[in-house]
């Protein structure tokens, strides 16, 4: 059964607070609070309270005044006023000001709390909802102001490049100097294709559906090792993988292989050219309905101060030029989508360890 | 020659650019390039008191980099001794088209010009003949 309503009645009168509470207490929790400090207390305990009742006409401050006060410090829960018919003109203002969402008459009868509650239930859950979208959106709409800022220079910048160089061959006269133009060009133009390509990425990880199915991942890291033999053999890098699969695991292979292709990639990359001893291990391990992955690398190292930030849209920790800034926040985006977790350390200069796990769907 | 340039970019096909077109206006001039802002910085507060009196050095600064970019840059470096700032000539290059920029790029007094990429052997002669006349230079 879904946990009961939490409701707060705020009235100086003791007897009041009990018949409420002896009438309502089996369909909803109700907190009862005979003064102020009493009643903010409870919604300072109780975050979750969805409905306060005051009586309008206590010593302390009136119910209008008490509701003028909590719709800044508590503005979530609705605010229903009990008064009787004679003070009306102040709650009409009340009203009108936004600060009550309605008002029952005293003395009150048990159909009309009820309706009240379900009423206001329901507004409350239609504000809650609102605020989540509001969330959303708000996060959506920083998102696509980054994208445009980072498109306008990711995209145009190698093209950019590609332009000038187009423009500065027309003086170049040595075969030797054009072709280590050639390569430079080729470089902006494979990160102008890495970064489309990531592009993809991030949008199918927005929107796409999990598609669940068995992994095996003996075969994945096959796979893997095929992929980066040749990049392991150019740079000379020892590549190791261990994998110990003893049970199936369902998982989105997709997401999966985006995951250990972003940081396979990175602890290439990120290899120091001077490091005699290159190694880049990775480890799949399944356990207990679990899988772990450790990458390993001894390349160049995260700075601490940077360590937070590398899971941002666009964030680049090095200058080496063939950073997205979309690898591991698409990383980040699949391990939200499989309900898995990452953490890093790093170490200058010494290598980074990226462990993951990803429980089975 | 009294003018020299620097060139802060994280791409290293515009630092060929750069070069070439630097050098093609006057093979004479001499050029350091620079990945990392930071580096750029360090180089320029090191080089400080060793600076010859009337020499100028043009830096052609990108806006878009990783780590220390090019806003960050130019708040370190109005920090500096205005009488070091003073020799140097910062022109910022930009890919982008957004007017975000230019606006920004408008708040540092010490950027005396801002380019958009790709560099242009008509403006870099611009920029240079800035500099000459400003400075009261001679082309030998």
């Amino acid at each position: 059964m879904a946990e009961k309503t939490k409701i707060l009645y705020l009235d100086d009168e003791i007897d009041n607070l009990t018949g409420f509470k002896a009438s309502f207490r089996l369909d909803y929790q109700v907190f009862t609070a005979v003064n102020v400090q009493g009643a903010i207390d409870f919604l300072t305990q109780h975050p979750d309270i969805k409905i306060v009742f005051c009586d309008q006409r206590m010593p302390e401050k009136t119910g209008v005044e008490f509701f003028e006060e909590i719709r800044t410090t508590f503005p979530a829960p609705i605010r229903i006023l009990i008064t009787a018919y004679t003070d009306i003109e102040s709650v009409i203002g009340a009203i009108n000001r936004g600060n009550i969402f309605r008002f029952i008459k005293k003395p009150w009868d048990q159909a009309d709390i009820i309706s009240a509650i379900e009423e206001a239930s329901k507004f409350y859950h239609t504000n809650s909802v609102l605020t989540i979208k509001n969330e959303e959106l708000r996060k959506a709409y920083a998102e696509l102001d980054k994208f445009a800022y980072s498109v306008s220079h990711d995209i145009r910048g190698p093209l950019a490049g590609i332009l000038g160089a187009i423009n500065v061959a027309r003086e170049i006269y040595d075969v030797n100097e054009m072709k280590d133009m050639l390569f430079l060009m080729e470089k902006s133009l494979k990160k102008l294709d890495t970064y489309i390509l990531s592009m993809h990425d991030y949008y199918s990880l927005q929107r796409g559906e999990l598609r669940i199915a068995e992994v095996d991942f003996n075969q994945m890291a096959q796979e893997f090792k095929d992929i980066y033999q040749m990049v392991a053999e150019t740079n000379n890098i020892d590549f190791n993988v261990t994998v110990d699969q003893r049970e199936p695991f369902r998982s989105d292979i997709v997401p999966l292989k985006l995951v250990l292709n972003n940081l396979l990639s990175n602890a290439f990359k990120y290899q120091s050219k001077a490091n005699e001893d290159k190694k880049v291990e990775l480890t799949l391990l399944v356990h207990r309905g679990t899988l772990h992955i450790e990458v390993k690398d001894t390349g160049i190292g995260i700075l601490g101060n940077h360590i937070n930030e590398i899971f941002n849209l666009f964030y680049r920790a090095s200058s080496q030029e063939s950073g997205s800034g979309f690898g591991l926040y698409n990383v980040k985006s699949a391990l939200l989508k499989l309900n898995g977790h990452i953490e890093v350390n790093s170490a200058l200069n010494k290598g980074t360890t990226f462990k993951v796990s990803i429980p089975t769907k | 020659m009294d003018l020299s340039f620097i060139v802060i970019d994280d791409t290293e096909l515009d630092h060929f650019i750069a070069k070439k077109m630097i050098t093609h206006a006057d093979k004479r001039f001499d050029v350091k390039s620079f990945y990392e802002a930071k580096e750029a910085l360090d180089y320029i507060k090191g080089k400080g008191p060793s600076l010859k009196s009337d020499a100028i050095t043009l830096v052609l600064l990108d806006i878009y980099m990783p780590l220390m970019n090019g806003y960050q840059f130019l708040e370190a470096f109005e920090t500096l001794d205005p009488a070091l700032q003073a020799k140097y000539f910062m022109v910022a290059l930009t890919s982008s088209h957004e007017p975000a920029d230019t606006t920004r790029m408008s708040y540092f007094k010490s950027v005396k010009g801002l380019l958009s990429k790709p560099l242009l052997a008509e403006d870099l002669s611009g920029i240079i003949m800035q500099v000459i006349t400003e400075n009261g230079f001679e082309l030998q």
